[in-house]
């Protein structure tokens, strides 16, 4: 999963000052999952095609590292690519290639494949981008802008502020284990012993994040906060242009997209079959 | 001659870092966009639900220490998700934790908000399960998770004592929510049923034992360290009492 290193490094991506990292929260929170939705709906190749070029272009345009963000899209696609490898082989459809114990690959089954592959690398080229362009408090207060329950936005809120210190809490722990030579992946030392010391890190982290909690909670108290307290909210800022050209180009880009989806991209073959 | 080289750089390749890259199990948890197909608004009416159960049951329960006190726990689990561990024959998982909150708090509702910021955070920020699969997700795991494991922990401890109740509880948990995954995918046409299950379910099993050894472990340890932290050394519910009367608990 996601060590210190990428989430500092996340953190250091969003302090560019490009027009997207400039733009208000919510309109680039709202965009990006609008996109995401698209292309869960879509069924035609082009159509996702398209939209990988048009947040490739927002990649450039947000001064974002090409190489590292194709790094994290490549580190988080075989999450999905287990399933996705078996797809050619069980849907069932037109026989295109034939192999050993009579595994049979489909033509159907493999469109299936190449549009699942498709969502799947532009749901995660928008979350790279997303989290490359928004620093996650931000993200936490434009949830609450647009209506989460206050209790939920404060835990949201509060929980990244922890984040960060509680990995290097985890961090410290594993270092001491290091340090007095503990590998949980030692084949020598009993398992039984191995799983007694983990257990005892991760009650440790447990009982540190408890008790945090509970000093946290005194301190907060201390300084005057109740059941009935807000977090501290910036007054609503209006959206200036760029936000509504941003907005424009996005949504005239998924019309347009829509509309070619329906009456023309037919016409490309297997690249605007609609796949169901 | 070419076979002897074959041979010989087969035996050099070195396998422990290979090991250490597996993929871990509780990922295959977390579905992804784009793999629930039409199906996924449905889950997450699910998981509105159930968020509004959960922040109903903390506001009757829980005295205001709930806030910093679960946010600090989603950070805590969150970091312990993090930990790559070793399971027998090879793999490795991580712990998911949703029984651990469900069974140390006594409520299936806490595994649902602590899970929902963990995973809302993942699915954001790290791309660990999707933001349109996040409702199915939350389901599986917080939802699903929490009551199989806060109801079979409640059904068990009477018979065979809290610990191993604890970690039927935590291996059930797990199991059930893997299952779950599988037929949510069969639903939406993305994998058979047969095959779904009999992957999720041998594979599940097995990362199931980290869970289970490692939701005793902590509990014991809990119990040992701050007693009054564990809602059933508190009475019915986990923060009905205050402050002060847990801390009686804990003197005691």
């Amino acid at each position: 999963m996601n060590g210190v290193g990428s989430v500092r490094e996340l953190e250091r991506e969003t302090e560019k000052e490009s027009i997207l990292h400039l733009m208000d929260g919510r309109v680039k929170l709202i965009l990006l999952i609008f996109i995401i939705v698209y292309a869960v709906f879509s069924t035609q190749i082009v159509v996702l095609a398209f939209l990988e070029l048009y947040l490739l272009i927002l990649i450039y345009i947000s001064q974002v590292s090409f190489k590292s963000s194709f790094k994290r899209i490549l580190l988080l696609l075989p999450f999905g690519g287990f399933i996705i490898a078996f797809q050619p082989f069980i849907h069932p459809g037109d026989v295109i290639w034939t192999g050993i114990f009579g595994l049979q690959v489909t033509q159907q089954g493999l469109m299936w494949a190449v549009l699942l592959m498709s969502r799947l690398i532009v749901a995660l080229t928008s979350i790279v981008l997303l989290s490359s362009i928004s620093p996650m408090q931000e993200v936490a207060q434009s949830f609450r802008k647009l209506g989460m329950p206050r209790e939920l936005a404060m835990i949201f809120s509060l929980m990244i502020r922890f984040l960060f210190m509680f990995y290097d809490e985890l961090h410290r722990i594993m270092h001491a284990q290091k340090a007095r030579c503990f590998d949980a992946f030692n084949k020598k030392i009993p398992y039984k012993w191995r799983m007694k010391q983990l257990g005892y890190t991760v009650a440790m982290m447990f009982l540190r994040a408890y008790e945090q909690g509970e000093t946290i909670y005194m301190s907060m108290v201390s300084r005057g906060f109740s059941d009935q307290s807000n977090f501290y909210q910036d007054r609503k800022k209006k959206l200036g242009k760029t936000e509504y050209a941003y907005i424009g180009v996005t949504v005239l880009l998924v019309v347009c997209l829509q509309v070619l989806a329906m009456t023309h991209f037919y016409e490309l073959g297997v690249l605007g079959m609609n796949i169901i | 001659m070419k076979l002897r080289k074959v041979i010989l750089v087969l035996n050099n390749i070195p396998l422990t870092p290979l090991r250490k890259k597996q993929k871990r199990g509780g990922e295959k948890l977390h579905i992804p966009d784009g793999f629930l197909s039409w199906t996924w608004p449905i889950y997450y009416v699910i998981m509105f639900v159930a968020l509004y159960f959960s922040l109903k049951w903390a506001r009757k329960n829980l005295d205001e220490k709930l806030i910093p006190l679960i946010a600090v726990l989603s950070a805590g689990i969150f970091a312990i998700m993090s930990m790559n561990m070793p399971i027998p024959f090879g793999t490795s998982g991580h712990m998911l934790g949703g029984a651990l909150v469900a069974i140390v708090f006594l409520a299936p509702e806490a595994a649902v908000l602590v899970l929902f910021i963990v995973l809302l955070v993942q699915a954001l920020f790290f791309g660990d399960g999707g933001i349109t699969a996040l409702g199915a997700n939350v389901v599986n795991m917080g939802l699903i998770g929490g009551a199989v494991a806060y109801f079979s922990f409640r059904g068990l401890e009477k018979f065979t004592g809290k610990y191993p109740a604890a970690a039927i509880a935590a291996w059930l948990s797990l199991f059930i929510a893997a299952e779950v995954v599988a037929v949510e995918m069969w639903l939406a046409g993305t994998f058979p049923l047969d095959i779904g299950l009999a992957s999720m379910g041998i594979y599940h099993a097995f990362i199931g034992v980290i869970e289970a050894i490692l939701t005793v472990v902590v509990l014991i340890a809990l119990d040992k360290l701050r007693p009054d932290l564990l809602a059933w050394n508190r009475g019915k519910t986990s923060g009905g009492q205050k402050l002060e009367e847990s801390e009686e608990v804990a003197a005691k």
